[in-house]
C-alpha cells in the first residue's frame, strides 16, 4: 500500500458516505444544512480559482450567483424554457461578465482589486433592484421572483423532497473538485500560481499572466453562475439581497479564507467548519441575537489568521499525512514481522 | 551571426535619463560582458531588451528582427529568457515546481514539462533539492533556481543579472563552471557582473557603463587598464598614481 493509494481509498470512502448520508438523515431540516454546505462548499471552489490560485481576492462572486439565479429564472417563468438550459445560458452570461470586470480589474493589485470587484457587484445589485423590467424580461425589482412549484420533474429541475436536491449539488461539487483538481495541475495551474506569487519572475518565464488570470475568472464565473441556478430551484424565491448580496460574496472570502485559498480541500474544510456555526447559531440565536454567526466568523477568522495565515488546511492535511505515514509504517512492520 | 543588435537605446524614467545612445552587438555564442558601478544602467539595459521597459528611442534587434517593446512572455517564448539581481523565487512551492513554470513555456504536457525540468535539475545538479520548497534555499541555491528556470524555457539567448552576487568564492567559482557548460550549450550568454574576477575569467568582450553611457568596450583585459574605466569606479585620484 502506498500513499496514493490510501489517498484514493480515502476519497472513495467520503463519497460513499456522502452518497449514504441522506439514507440515515430523515430529517429535512439537516439535510436543507447539508445542502447549503455543500452549495457554499461549490461556491468557494469556484472562487478558489481566481482568488486562491491567481492570488487576488474577489469580493463580488454574488454578481456571479445572482446573474445564474435571474438568467435560468426569468426564462423558466416567462418562456417555460427548462431550468437546467437556462443554467447553461446564465453561466455563459457570466463569463461575459466575468471577463468584463476582468479586463480592467486584473491591472490593479491588493486592495484595490477587491475594491473594484466589490463596486462591480454591488453595481449589478443596485441594477437588478431597481429595474423592474428588462426590455422583454420581468424582473420584479426588490421584490424578487417566484418560482410556483408546480409540474415537478426533473426536466423542470422541481422536486418535492429535498434528496435529489442533495444529489445535484453533490454531484456538482464532485464534478467541481475533480476540475479544480486537474487545473491545479496543468500548465494553467502552474501559470496562475506563478503569476500570483511573482508577476514580474513568472512574465519573464513565458507567462502572459493577465491572460492567465481572465481564463481563470472566466471558469469561476461560468461555475459561480450554475450554483445561482441551483439555488433559485433549491429555494423557489430569489430577491437580490438573498442572491446578489454582499454578505454572500463575504461569506465566499471567509470561507475560502479560513479553509485554505490555494488548495483543494481549503474551500471543502472551510465549508464544513464554517456552515455548520452559521446555521446552528442562526437556529438557536436567531432570535436574540441574530447576525451571532458573522460576529462568530469574524473572530474565527481572526484567530485563523493570527495562528496559520495558510488557513486551516495546512496543519489538517499535516495530521492527515502523519496519520497515513504511521499506518503505512504500521503495515511495514507487520509484513516485516 | 549577431544574436542580439542594439542600436542607439536610450531609456528616460521621467527627467532622468538611465540610458544613453547605448548600442552594442553580440555575437552567436558570445559570453558578452556588461560591468560598471551602481546605477550605471546595466538592468535597465537588460529591463529593455527582456521587454520589461519600452525604449525611449533607438531600437533592438534579435535573430535580425526588432523586437523594441514586445511583451516579456513573447520575447521568452522567442528564446530571450533571464534572470533577476534580487531573486524571485516561487517561494511556497518547491524547487520542481519553479523550474516547471519554465518549461511550460515550450510545452503544454505536464509529463513532458516534467521531464524536461528535471533534465535541466540534473545537468545543473540540483536533483537532490527538487522537493524543497524554493523559500528555504540558500541564497546560492536561489541564484542557481534562477539560471534553472531561465534553462527550462530553453533560450537562445541567456540575460544573467548578478548571478554571483553574495555568494561565497567557491561559490563564484562553481558558478563560473555553470555558465561555461551553458555557452558549450550553444547558449549565447549576456551577463552583467560586479565580481571582477568572474567576469575576467568569463566573458569574451566587456562593455562598460558609466551614468548610463558606454564608456570603454574591448576584451577583459583591455577594459581593465583603460583609463576612464579605472576613474569610473575608483575615481579621479587613482588615475594619477596609476599611471
Amino acid at each position: 500500500m502506498t500513499h496514493q493509494t490510501i489517498n484514493k481509498t480515502a476519497c472513495i470512502l467520503a463519497a460513499i458516505i456522502a452518497l449514504g448520508l441522506p439514507l440515515v438523515i430523515r430529517s429535512a431540516t439537516y439535510l436543507h444544512i447539508l445542502v447549503l454546505l455543500y452549495f457554499y462548499a461549490y461556491l468557494t471552489t469556484s472562487w478558489n480559482l481566481v482568488g486562491g490560485f491567481a492570488g487576488v481576492l474577489p469580493l463580488g462572486h454574488a454578481a456571479f450567483v445572482g446573474i445564474g439565479a435571474y438568467a435560468s429564472t426569468v426564462l423558466f417563468l416567462q418562456y417555460g424554457i427548462s431550468p437546467w438550459i437556462g443554467m447553461i445560458v446564465g453561466g455563459i452570461l457570466a463569463t461575459i461578465v466575468g471577463i468584463l470586470i476582468g479586463l480592467p480589474t486584473f491591472k490593479m493589485r491588493g486592495a484595490y482589486f477587491a475594491l473594484a470587484t466589490i463596486a462591480f457587484a454591488e453595481g449589478i445589485r443596485v441594477m437588478i433592484e431597481n429595474i423592474d423590467r428588462l426590455g422583454p424580461f420581468v424582473l420584479n425589482g426588490p421584490r424578487g421572483l417566484q418560482i410556483p412549484p408546480l409540474n415537478l420533474g426533473l426536466g423542470n429541475f422541481l422536486f418535492a423532497g429535498k434528496e435529489p436536491y442533495y444529489y445535484i449539488i453533490l454531484f456538482m461539487l464532485a464534478a467541481v473538485l475533480m476540475l479544480t483538481y486537474s487545473i491545479s495541475r496543468s500548465k494553467l495551474g502552474y501559470y496562475l500560481n506563478a503569476g500570483g506569487e511573482e508577476p514580474e519572475a513568472a512574465m519573464a518565464l513565458g507567462v502572459n499572466v493577465a491572460r492567465a488570470k481572465l481564463i481563470a475568472m472566466a471558469i469561476s464565473s461560468f461555475l459561480t453562475a450554475l450554483a445561482g441556478t441551483f439555488y433559485a430551484q433549491f429555494t423557489l424565491y430569489i430577491h437580490p439581497k438573498s442572491v446578489v448580496s454582499l454578505d454572500l460574496s463575504f461569506e465566499i472570502a471567509f470561507i475560502a479564507l479560513i479553509g485554505g485559498r490555494g488548495s483543494i480541500a481549503g474551500p471543502v474544510l472551510g465549508a464544513l467548519l464554517l456552515r455548520p456555526v452559521s446555521d446552528f447559531s442562526r437556529i438557536y440565536f436567531g432570535d436574540t441575537l441574530p447576525g451571532l454567526h458573522l460576529v462568530i466568523f469574524g473572530v474565527v477568522l481572526i484567530l485563523v489568521m493570527i495562528y496559520q495565515p495558510r488557513g486551516l488546511q495546512e496543519p489538517l492535511t499535516r495530521l492527515y499525512d502523519q496519520l497515513v505515514d504511521r499506518l503505512l509504517r504500521r503495515k511495514a512492520g507487520e509484513v516485516q514481522a | 551571426m549577431n544574436i542580439l543588435e542594439i542600436k542607439e537605446l536610450s531609456k528616460d524614467f521621467g527627467g532622468l535619463r538611465a540610458l544613453n545612445n547605448l548600442s552594442l552587438t553580440i555575437e552567436q555564442g558570445q559570453i558578452f560582458g556588461l560591468i560598471g558601478p551602481n546605477g550605471a544602467g546595466k538592468s535597465t539595459a537588460f529591463n529593455c531588451i527582456a521587454g520589461v521597459y519600452a525604449p525611449s528611442a533607438g531600437n533592438i534587434f534579435f535573430n535580425g528582427h526588432r523586437i523594441n517593446g514586445e511583451k516579456p512572455w513573447n520575447l521568452c517564448r522567442k528564446g530571450i529568457a533571464r534572470t533577476f539581481q534580487i531573486v524571485k523565487p516561487f517561494a511556497t512551492k518547491s524547487v520542481l515546481y519553479n523550474v516547471m513554470v519554465g518549461s511550460f513555456a515550450k510545452t503544454g504536457n505536464r509529463s513532458l514539462a516534467e521531464e524536461k525540468a528535471m533534465e535541466v535539475l540534473e545537468y545543473l545538479q540540483f536533483v537532490k533539492q527538487k522537493d524543497m520548497r524554493a523559500g528555504n534555499l540558500t541564497i546560492a541555491d536561489r541564484k542557481r533556481l534562477e539560471i534553472a528556470r531561465a534553462l527550462a524555457t530553453e533560450p537562445k539567448l541567456l540575460l544573467l543579472d548578478e548571478v554571483m552576487a553574495g555568494l561565497r568564492p567557491s561559490e563564484v567559482d562553481d558558478m563560473v563552471e555553470i555558465i561555461k557548460k551553458l555557452r558549450n550549450r550553444g547558449i549565447t550568454i549576456f551577463v552583467i557582473e560586479h565580481i571582477m574576477r568572474a567576469i575576467m575569467a568569463l566573458s569574451d568582450f566587456v562593455v562598460v557603463l558609466h551614468f548610463g553611457q558606454k564608456i570603454a568596450e574591448g576584451t577583459p583585459r583591455q577594459v581593465a587598464s583603460d583609463e576612464k574605466v579605472i576613474k569610473a569606479y575608483l575615481g579621479d585620484e587613482y588615475v594619477v598614481s596609476g599611471s
